[in-house]
């Protein structure tokens, strides 16, 4: 199980840039890095990775099921893990809460697991590169803040050549690890993480996207300054 | 991690297998060989199979997946397509996500389990093959040398260990006898180091080899 929040924060495109005061060219995600790095207090770390989602073949399965095939490209040797990400929580106590609680398994397995699910019977649905960076932290949880660009491949396999998605717009994550025992302390320690980045940005349940927060630019602004502006 | 060779009883022809057997094979591990009783072991095989929608259409679905949940990786698991001679190493979770998946569900497990003794360098475990309803389907012996992690290098020392073994039983009269089986392991990719991945691909061996002396 996990708790989850998303939200999208604006990057590098030239319209979303602002001007400091002493004309420095600044960035929401470096905003958003900063004020991360000082609320948690450990080092951010690389991600660069290469998701795979496969679907069952027509008549496999009594439904229709969806795996995520995940190859850590940031470390020297790729890694690979496989996910399955199961229904959200449901009923009234989960909508009136603001972070979406799922079921998620996950493991770790050997570099052939593509070969291994397309001989079960699964098909490639779509592939991206995830570039970004992340923050593994304990605050009344075990939190992880992942901000990544997604880009596609021109070619089948070819991440070298990948290309955003949505240039000029990236995807901030919110997760922590739960149990069904302790899923309320979570959720408020993840609901109380997320009103630090308020300024910043909006973060909701997945598919319930609030866009960009107004007060981003000036948010940004103050941050930078604070940590003494750096250029680009 | 130390090579490992996988032995299965082969009954002679028209003789019932029994208990008997297993407890013989103990007996001669722990008073001819001197082997010291060193705890239990059981190491699980699933066979998983296609759940279809249309059950006349599997068109090219492997007929069978093959999981194994060995006795000494607790936090690993393995599947095999042997049709397609593949092995996956996974964490023991890759379970539940097969479970979430539905697309293949597990039909029948068949349950290895016995003693284990240390004689020296080696470690010896002696097991019966136990589906979920009990019925005894097969006897086998797991013989570990501890020092070497090269198959080539310790295939001589295991060789001799086995004509050994089969000159021991052999003064009890048994009805059948031991037999070795080697997988191809090159088949699966696997090298001359030993993995559990090689277990695993013995453990499917041996099920097979059981399978076919019970139908025999």
């Amino acid at each position: 199980m996990e708790c989850v929040v998303q939200g999208i924060i604006e990057s590098q495109n030239n319209s979303h840039y602002m001007r400091h005061n002493n004309g420095v060219r600044l960035q929401h995600v470096e905003a958003l890095q900063i004020l991360l790095q000082g609320l948690c207090g450990v080092p951010k770390e690389r991600v660069r990775v290469h998701e795979l989602c496969l679907k069952s073949g027509p008549n496999l399965g009594v439904v229709p099921s969806e795996v995520r095939l995940l190859c850590d490209l940031a470390q020297p040797t790729p890694s690979w893990t496989v996910r399955h990400v199961g229904g959200a929580m449901r009923g009234a106590g989960a909508e009136q809460i603001s972070v979406l609680v799922r079921t998620i398994v996950e493991s770790k397995v050997g570099h052939n697991v593509l070969r291994f699910f397309y001989s079960l019977g699964y098909k490639l649905d779509h592939e991206l590169l995830k570039e970004g960076f992340v923050f593994r932290f304990q605050r009344g949880a075990q939190i992880t803040v992942t901000v990544t660009s997604a880009n596609k491949m021109p070619k089948l396999y070819a991440t070298d050549e990948a290309v955003p998605v949505t240039p000029g717009i990236q995807l901030v994550e919110i997760t922590a690890p739960a149990a069904a025992e302790n899923y309320s302390e979570v959720v408020a320690a993840v609901s109380s993480f997320c009103e630090y980045l308020a300024p910043l940005l909006h973060l909701s349940k997945p598919g319930v996207s609030m866009g960009i927060v107004p007060t981003a630019a000036a948010a940004a602004a103050s941050l930078m300054s604070n940590s003494g502006a750096k250029t680009l | 991690m130390p090579v490992k060779w996988l032995m299965h009883w082969q009954p002679n022809q028209g003789v019932t297998l029994t208990t008997q057997i297993l407890t013989e094979a103990c007996q001669c591990v722990e008073s001819q060989l001197g082997g010291a009783k060193d705890g239990r072991w059981k190491t699980a095989l699933t066979y998983y199979r296609p759940a279809l929608r249309e059950a006349s259409a599997s068109g090219d679905l492997p007929r069978e997946l093959l999981g194994v949940a060995l006795h000494d990786q607790l936090g690993s698991y393995y599947f095999l397509l042997r049709a397609h001679r593949l092995i996956l190493q996974a964490d023991s979770s890759m379970q539940a996500l097969m479970d979430k998946l539905q697309s293949y569900k597990p039909r029948v497990v068949l349950n290895f389990e016995g003693f284990q003794y240390r004689l020296g360098d080696f470690q010896v475990r002696v097991g019966k093959c136990v589906p979920s309803s009990e019925v005894l389907r097969g006897i086998m012996m797991e013989v570990e040398y501890l020092p070497l992690s090269s198959i080539e290098k310790s295939r001589q020392i295991l060789e001799d260990f086995f004509d050994i073994w089969q000159d021991t039983v052999k003064k009890r009269s048994l009805p059948g006898h031991f037999i070795l089986v080697e997988p191809n392991f090159a088949d699966y990719g696997l090298q001359d180091h030993y993995t559990p991945q090689h277990t695993a691909v013995q453990y499917a061996t041996c099920m097979t080899q059981l399978m076919a002396a019970v139908r025999n």
